[in-house]
């Protein structure tokens, strides 16, 4: 069984800060890290190795310093390591993305492709199912299980779509976006994690991925969607507002509408 | 003995506002308790009143009020003490400081922060992270503790293996005395000479000698790799070898934990997580925190390679944030985990180099009464939690008997009976076993000197003779 | 300018029904439509045509419906198949889609079909002076929001339930349904073999929490917080004293030492908010207090507190919302 997991290396959410004036992130405020929700893709991966047999490869799209997070997937299970890595992959919106990953993908001839719920960072989930039709196979998100695993297919519950439970069975090769259920990602050995420090990760561009990959697929120029403007909003603060038992609705009032209004909302 | 009448609750009300005054039982329920388990702790009062003073002044006319009239004070900061000190035991006035929790000033040059006593351990974190390159390391457990009672009670906690306890961290203080007079001790000075070291007597006393109403806390150059290591060894002889050794190589560990493997699995479960390790019969938690990558790796492989030598059958490694804090989360939250199935809890200490024939020894002597104990133990510093069992979910026959030969033992070893959680009202009559009369003679003139009334946190460290 | 023009949404059906996203997105597409004076069609792919003309009276001009049994169980590769040919030849400048877990995994595989671009989760959308449509979303948790264009066709954009308001319903509209006939009948790659009505969440997922503490005094009145978390489609969490009393199941503790929450609405009900509890819960969107102690550390990290009775409060507030239903 030969399964490519797809990774990020995004920010650390919790540690990231914002250049207010600037509207950009403030990249030394934090490390990177493999999108947390990635763990649970890798660690459903190794799982599946170590039942079935075979190879899982991590992949990952990102400048250079994502080798860091490539050596992570490393010491936690994954046999091989790829960066899809070139100066004229800056700046690629989710289209862009999967033209690039599911170039390279399609090079690999893998039986199961798995990635995460969604990156905490993008936010789209869109990459997985954009990749998945681009290599015309199927997909499922919100993958809570896999039942069974076959040469011929592969069964999957699919937790919450339309208010059901699905079980589906999908022919390989396939994609899957995997949830919290799926697994329990353990902590990598130290042993490996001392020798992931070191380890030599493949690194591909435009030129490797020639045939697969177009200098106007990716980038800037392969993206349909642009950023126009990112407006940083004004951090909240909590209004505090206190109302007394006074017979009045005034609370009543202010409950209604803070239940309705979303955060974000203009 | 006075109570509180009428007019001392309307005195009270006109100090702090009648919002912040309160009679109400119900309401006081959560005022009245901390984090001692029910087995035995000491029944607080249900008639104390509970106050909660905004600033140092009202602080003081509340400390005036008490003293004129003789009513006991009981301090309470974040209530998740373990021995007992924030129960009021005679009708008092529980002073809580939770709206005193401003953090006054992060001074980077001097490297300090000035606080307010209510200020949790929570918001120091919080407020570290908002500026670049310093950090506050101790980690006494709870987050939710106040740094007033942290410092009252010379909170300790597994990092103390690198940082040290409490006392280290703490250079200056503003307190208000019994009668009310304010007094700032210390400062922001790294050397301070002069006479009696008075701050230092407050820190660690129990809210027995003054109210503490400012902290100045020591900040350091932040740490910033960080890792957690857990290992799992044949025995605890295997295990505790090791970290005097890799003590001994120079990379400090932050904090090296040994718990029993039921102990790490049941909080593990009870929090939502797995423990990973499986073979082997000893495992310890290491925390490594170093300023730069190629010291912490560096200092990783030392621990790896120590470990291997003294026969570690599994390492594993958390690296990631959320990795290391679901980890520190299983260790913290061990107490919540064992308190259902026990009815007494300790704090022993004894020379680190002595831990694991202490322990040796001290599973004996429980065999010798037909039951086990839990063990935790911060291994690198000697301070190890034990404690006894329920029978039957009821407090074991032998508890008194057991207990003074356990701390025959410690005493033996050399030992304290309490490493870090500090002696409050549970510890009060283990305390004239182990300290000669002499030395309580000294300790009851010093809190007389502060306090003639006695009514700072009666009951307390020492026997109280003035309010009887 | 290009030959692609109108508004269309992918209305989503279960049975007889529609989901109330459809209706939000008609309200949009509508001003949408109206703005770039254009038509405002809804292609719904469903199992019968009973619920189609509803769309029409929230604003649809058209409603397309394709109709087969196959639509039973939702599948992304048979739905895709079906609707973009259809795309295709009705050319639509701007298609919406209802960002619902089915909406978030159906709408990137049209959209790639398409070699299109989409913005997902917008939670404002508007006409640009060029006639773009301008597409807002938040990224990085919420820390900044990015004003997205899309220079190819159609403009696909997604949008989760409840951030546009629904329009009012006009039944003077004309319905106005047309059946289209399948494109494909089946994908042959995946199929679904068994599907069941799914259980109860995790607390730690709950987009709306109602929290009972200490002054919730007795298990039978834990249901009036029930009744509160359902009519806002939450669930119910617990503090740690009531956790302790055993009368609550300390999986749904929210604290340090329980689980820490972070959902969009946190509705705290007769807890103080001792520290423990404050720092499992702090960072939810908004956080609305009831308490009947004004000195409460509870109210120091509120949007909006209310000291008194909370069963007085209580059965007021849900008598609001059942009204409002």
């Amino acid at each position: 069984m030969n399964i490519i997991v797809l990774i990020k290396e995004v920010p650390d959410m919790e540690r990231v800060r914002f250049d207010r004036a600037r509207g950009v992130i403030d990249r030394i405020s934090s490390e990177g890290e493999i999108n947390p929700l990635d763990l649970w893709a890798l660690q459903s991966a190794v799982d599946i190795k170590n039942r079935h047999g075979g190879c899982v490869t991590a992949m990952s799209m990102g400048p250079e310093r994502s080798i860091a997070s490539l050596r992570d997937a490393f010491a936690r299970g994954a046999d091989n390591c790829i960066l899809l890595s070139d100066r004229r992959f800056a700046g690629s919106d989710t289209y862009a993305t999967s033209r690039v990953l599911a170039g390279a993908i399609s090079r690999m001839n893998p039986d199961l492709i798995i990635c995460g719920e969604k990156t905490v960072d993008g936010d789209t989930a869109q990459v997985g199912a954009e990749v998945a039709e681009l290599l015309d196979i199927p997909h499922s998100y919100y993958v809570e299980s896999i039942d069974s695993m076959e040469d011929s297919g592969v069964v999957v519950t699919v937790s919450d779509i339309c208010g059901s439970k699905q079980q589906r069975r999908m022919k390989l090769p396939a994609l899957i976006a995997v949830n919290r259920s799926i697994a329990y990602p353990l902590l990598p050995a130290l042993e490996r994690k001392l020798e992931s420090i070191s380890l030599n990760v493949q690194k591909m561009g435009i030129s490797e991925l020639s045939g697969v990959v177009g200098e106007n697929d990716a980038g800037l120029n392969g993206s349909p969607t642009k950023v126009s403007k990112i407006v940083i909003p004004d951090i909240v603060k909590r209004k505090g507002k206190i109302f007394q038992n006074d017979g009045s609705d005034n609370f009543i009032n202010a409950f209604k509408t803070a239940v309705q209004r979303r955060p974000g909302h203009e | 003995m006075n109570s509180i009448n009428k007019s001392i609750a309307e005195s009270l009300c006109r100090i702090v506002g009648e919002d912040f005054v309160i009679e109400d039982l119900d309401k006081k329920q959560s005022y009245l308790y901390d984090q001692v388990m029910e087995t035995v702790r000491p029944a607080a009062n249900e008639n104390s009143i509970v106050v909660k003073p905004s600033c140092t002044d009202e602080i003081s006319k509340i400390m005036r009020l008490a003293n004129d009239n003789a009513v006991p004070v009981v301090v309470r900061g974040g209530g998740t003490g373990l021995s007992g000190g924030a129960i009021p035991v005679r009708e008092s006035i529980v002073m809580s400081m939770e709206r005193l929790n401003n953090i006054l000033e992060v001074d980077r040059a001097n490297m300090v922060a000035v606080l307010e006593p209510g200020v949790t351990l929570a918001d120091i974190i919080e407020e570290m992270d908002n500026h670049q390159g310093i950090w506050f390391p101790a980690h006494p457990g709870d987050e939710g503790a106040h740094i007033g009672g942290m410092a009252a009670t010379n909170a300790g906690g597994s990092r103390a293996v690198k940082h040290g306890v409490m006392r280290k961290h703490i250079q200056g203080m503003e307190v208000v005395l019994a009668n009310g007079e304010v007094v700032n001790l210390g400062g922001k000075l790294v050397k301070d000479n002069a006479g009696y070291n008075l701050m230092n007597l407050i820190i660690g006393s129990d809210g027995t000698l003054a109210v503490i109403t400012k902290v100045i806390l020591r900040l350091y150059p932040e740490e910033k790799y960080s890792g957690t290591i857990i290992a799992s060894f044949e025995s605890l002889t295997d295990a505790s070898a090791a970290c005097l050794e890799i003590i001994a190589s120079g990379s400090v560990p932050l904090a090296v934990e040994y718990q029993d493997r039921d102990l790490w699995r049941g909080t593990a479960r009870m929090v939502g997580r797995k423990w990973q390790l499986e073979k082997g019969d000893a495992d310890i938690m290491i925390i490594v925190s170093e300023p730069d990558e190629e010291k912490f790796y560096s200092t990783c492989r030392r621990i790896y390679e120590v470990c291997k030598k003294n026969k570690a059958c599994e390492q594993y490694f958390a690296g990631k944030k959320s990795e290391q804090a679901d980890l520190l989360k299983i260790r913290s939250q061990m107490y919540e985990f064992s308190r259902q199935r026990t009815s007494h809890a300790f704090d022993m200490a004894v020379p680190v180099g002595q831990i694991a024939a202490f322990l040796g020894d001290l599973r004996k002597l429980f065999a010798k009464y037909d039951t086990t104990t839990n063990i935790t133990a911060h291994v690198a510093d000697g301070n190890i939690h034990n404690d006894i069992l329920l029978i039957n979910g009821k407090t074991a026959p032998y508890v008194e008997e057991l207990k003074t030969e356990m701390y025959a033992l410690c005493f033996s070893y050399g030992g304290t009976i309490t490493g870090e959680h500090g002696v409050g009202k549970l510890r009060r009559k283990d305390l004239t076993k182990q300290k000669s009369e002499t030395e309580l003679a000294l300790m009851r003139g010093i809190k007389h000197t502060f306090d003639p009334k006695g009514i700072l946190n009666p009951d307390t460290l020492l026997e109280s003779t003035c309010l009887v | 300018m290009s030959n692609w023009d109108g508004v269309m949404i992918l209305a989503e059906t279960r049975g007889d029904s529609i989901h109330p996203v459809s209706y939000e997105l008609l309200g949009k597409g509508r001003e949408l439509a109206d703005q770039l004076g254009c038509r405002l069609d809804c292609l719904m792919l469903c199992e019968n045509t009973h619920a189609s003309a509803e769309l029409n009276y929230y604003g649809a001009d058209t409603v397309y419906a394709m109709c087969s049994e196959s639509f039973k169980h939702p599948e992304e590769g048979l739905y895709k198949s079906n609707i973009v040919p259809f795309i295709q030849e009705r050319k639509p400048g701007i298609v919406l889609v209802g960002a619902t877990n089915f909406g978030r995994s159906l709408a990137p595989r049209v959209a790639a079909a398409l070699h299109t671009g989409l913005t997902a989760d917008c939670t404002a959308l508007s006409v640009g002076a060029d006639g773009r449509l301008v597409q807002i979303r938040p990224a990085f948790s919420d820390n900044i929001l990015a004003h997205i264009t899309t220079n190819s066709y159609p403009q696909m954009a997604t949008v989760r339930h409840g951030e546009f308001s629904a329009p009012p319903r006009d039944p003077s509209r004309k319905a106005n349904v047309i059946e289209v006939p399948l494109i494909a009948l089946q994908y042959a790659q995946s199929a679904i073999i068994g599907s069941t009505v799914r259980q109860a969440r995790d607390i730690a997922e709950a987009d709306v929490i109602v929290a009972c503490g200490r002054g919730v005094k007795s298990p039978e009145d834990i249901a009036i917080a029930q009744r509160l978390a359902e009519l806002l489609g939450g669930q119910v969490g617990f503090s740690r004293a009531l956790v302790d009393a055993g009368m609550a199941d300390a999986s749904c503790q929210v604290g340090y030492s329980g689980v820490r929450v972070r959902p969009r609405l946190y509705i705290a009900c007769g807890i103080s908010g001792a520290p423990q509890h404050l720092a499992g819960m702090k960072e939810s969107g908004t956080i609305i207090a009831v308490n009947h102690d004004a000195s409460a550390p509870i109210f120091g990290v509120c949007d909006i507190g209310y000291t008194g009775d909370l069963y007085d409060i209580l059965p007021r507030l849900i008598k609001e919302l059942e009204a409002g239903l």
